[in-house]
């Protein structure tokens, strides 16, 4: 098996995924690790009928996705791994899900956050959160979409939010 | 071209741009659509046609995708026919060498389109806001108004790349074209088709559909062969 | 409590307001002010002119769709809303189903109208412009449109109907795999119209048609570099340039 992306995304299977990443990185399986998602059937059911049928679809928990992606089961899959929030990304990292870089997609903006770029909001929290990740040899980058120049996100704390 | 005219582009500038995101999106804001539209408005549909063909095949496979702007194709359409129209007696040119170059010289100022929209946007923060206070306090009548307001914001954008493009292009075609026609006139049709090509180029590389260089390669080979034993 | 039933000139309102969704859209909530002002009809109707703050809260918040799929997120809400008032507890809030469907909603949209149908629809178009008709551009509007306005109000009435059903029937239809289709056809008609116009130039410049396959190295080519992430102004930049100065050399 290979994650040939990680992202977070708030918004999980929309538009930009499907659509921009999907065939730019030529996944064949969207795996959902969301503790919330994973117990909401009618959400499943949203999720799993905007996805056309060549492409697996996983929804679990972080626990559950992390043992799928340890198993033998998506051996040859290329894998999209969406999380919602930086703290899932932190928490599949330590449950041993490898993956090596970690794109900032949509993190939308909330009370007490700051707006980096038009679509990354984030807290001191999710900045120490990263640094985490980052600290286990993550490259963090943002990048909205294939066609957005990708952007190493100390770059983007450094410009400062608003 | 007289005043009327410019204000008659002016005005399909900003319906056209309205169409994109704002107000009904029946596609009038498509290149194959508007740039017919402007050159019909200017008395020469044939040329916004030829304009409206390079730029929708330039621009088929992008999606506007979540919150990404893409650079402004409805106002690079609206401002090249503006261009070809205007310029072409002014130079002593017709035909698709002027059509080739207005569209060259308008499709990187496109990007001011972006700039714009972008500010439309941000603008429309602010009226976002006035517009739920207003909507909390239960004034429900401003609270249309203020979601209404936006149209004004986003029409003017329009208005703007289209003038712009108009503006800039005139310049650089007046002074530059002069260079460059000899060069257009014997490319000129290797021009034309080095556009088609990165058209179906860019939609080739990012669409999703696993096979499509397959099949596409299928159909081109085909076509040609018909075409060729016929 | 008898339910209360939304009347189909409040339907007409709404599919007319659903044009509108995107006239104030923000960075910051994008379509919060649009989705209230989408659903302000029915919600006039359901409460009367005192419209509860709750409500007027969780209907202004950050929303984004698919336009298109604006007017059946916004039926099945107001039935959602009216079921709650008359003491029905449906198995998810209206509050809930919107932020559960919006995203992917926007994903199948995405897919199907702006990736499956409009280039589908744009290169007949460009087919018909290729041979010189002015009645391109009415055949894409026509093309696009039908099925683009005939969803807006299958959707709204669909969304009101079948409630949280209404996303399985759609579920049924596989528009996802449709797309694929329509995507497909698309790559089979682009190779067919760059045939069609190489062959032309061919037969202007009195080469062999030949000559035409040529082109076919060049557009895999660049499709490999747009795969790549090059932009397509890059790639018109760089031809251009290149003719522009062998037509000056030679």
């Amino acid at each position: 098996m290979s994650i040939v992306l990680a992202r977070i995304d708030s918004r999980l299977v929309h538009g930009q995924v499907l659509e921009a990443w999907v065939p730019y990185v030529g996944a064949d399986c969207i795996v959902v690790a969301n503790d919330e998602v994973a117990v909401a059937s009618f959400q499943r059911m949203v999720m799993q009928a905007a996805i056309p049928s060549s492409i697996k679809l996983i929804i679990g928990t972080l626990e559950e996705t992390a043992c799928i992606l340890k198993s033998a089961e998506l051996l040859k899959k290329r894998v999209l791994l969406l999380f919602t929030s930086s703290d899932d990304a932190l928490k599949a990292r330590q449950l041993g899900v490898s993956y090596t870089k970690l794109n900032l997609g949509n993190m939308h903006s909330s009370a007490g956050k700051n707006r980096y770029t038009c679509t990354i909001a984030l807290d001191q929290q999710d900045i120490d959160t990263l640094q985490k990740v980052e600290d286990q040899g993550v490259t963090i980058v943002s990048q909205c979409v294939p066609a957005d120049r990708e952007q190493s996100w100390h770059k983007l704390i450094r410009s400062g939010g608003r | 071209m007289v005043v009327g005219d410019y204000l008659l582009a002016g005005l399909v500038a900003m319906l056209t741009g309205l169409d994109r995101v704002a107000l009904v999106q029946i596609m009038i804001s498509r290149p194959l659509v508007a740039a017919p539209l402007t050159g019909w408005v200017l008395g020469n549909p044939m040329v916004g046609m030829e304009v409206g063909m390079l730029l929708e095949l330039l621009w088929l496979g992008r999606l506007p995708v979540g919150a990404a702007i893409p650079p402004d194709d409805t106002q690079v359409a609206v401002g090249a026919t503006v261009l070809a129209v205007s310029m072409g007696h002014l130079l002593d040119l017709n035909g698709m060498p002027l059509v080739i170059l207005s569209v060259l010289i308008a499709i990187p100022l496109g990007k001011f389109g972006q700039v714009f929209d972008r500010l439309a946007r941000h603008v429309n923060d602010r009226l976002a806001v006035s517009g739920h206070n207003a909507l909390m306090t239960g004034s429900i009548d401003s609270f249309e108004r203020y979601h209404l307001f936006g149209l004004a914001s986003f029409a003017l954008a329009s208005l703007a790349t289209a003038v712009i493009i108009v503006l800039l292009g005139s310049f650089v075609l007046y002074f530059v074209a002069p260079l460059f026609i000899g060069a257009v006139r014997e490319a000129g049709l290797s021009l034309q088709y080095s556009l088609i090509l990165v058209g179906a180029a860019s939609l080739l590389g990012t669409i999703n559909v696993n096979r499509s260089i397959s099949l596409f390669c299928a159909a081109f080979t085909g076509t040609m062969l018909v075409l060729w034993l016929r | 409590m008898k339910e209360i039933r939304l009347s189909w000139l409040i339907f007409l309102r709404i599919y007319l307001r659903s044009f509108l969704l995107q006239a104030s859209w923000n960075f910051d909530k994008l379509q919060n002010l649009g989705f209230f002002y989408l659903i302000l009809p029915g919600l006039r109707h359901i409460y009367g002119e005192q419209i509860p703050v709750d409500v007027r809260q969780r209907h202004c918040d950050y929303f984004n769709t698919h336009p298109y799929f604006a007017p059946l997120v916004a039926g099945t809400t107001l039935r959602l809303e009216t079921l709650s008032i008359s003491g029905e507890e449906p198995a998810v809030d209206a509050e809930t189903y919107k932020n559960m469907v919006m995203a992917p909603l926007a994903a199948m949209g995405d897919a199907l109208f702006w990736g499956g149908i409009r280039p589908l629809a744009a290169l007949i178009g460009l087919l018909i412009a290729s041979q010189g008709s002015l009645w391109a551009p009415l055949v894409f509007l026509v093309l696009f449109n039908l099925p683009h306005l005939l969803f807006r109000g299958i959707g709204l009435v669909l969304g009101y109907v079948q409630e949280l059903r209404a996303i399985e029937t759609i579920q049924k239809c596989r528009l996802p795999d449709l797309a694929i289709r329509l995507k497909e056809s698309t790559t089979v008609l682009i190779g067919v119209l760059c045939a069609y116009l190489a062959f032309k130039g061919c037969e202007h410049q009195e080469l062999s048609a030949i000559w035409g396959f040529v082109q076919l190295p060049i557009v895999l080519l660049f499709a490999w570099l747009a795969h790549k992430g090059v932009t397509s102004l890059f790639l018109v930049l760089l031809t251009t340039s290149s003719l522009l100065l062998l037509a000056l050399l030679f």
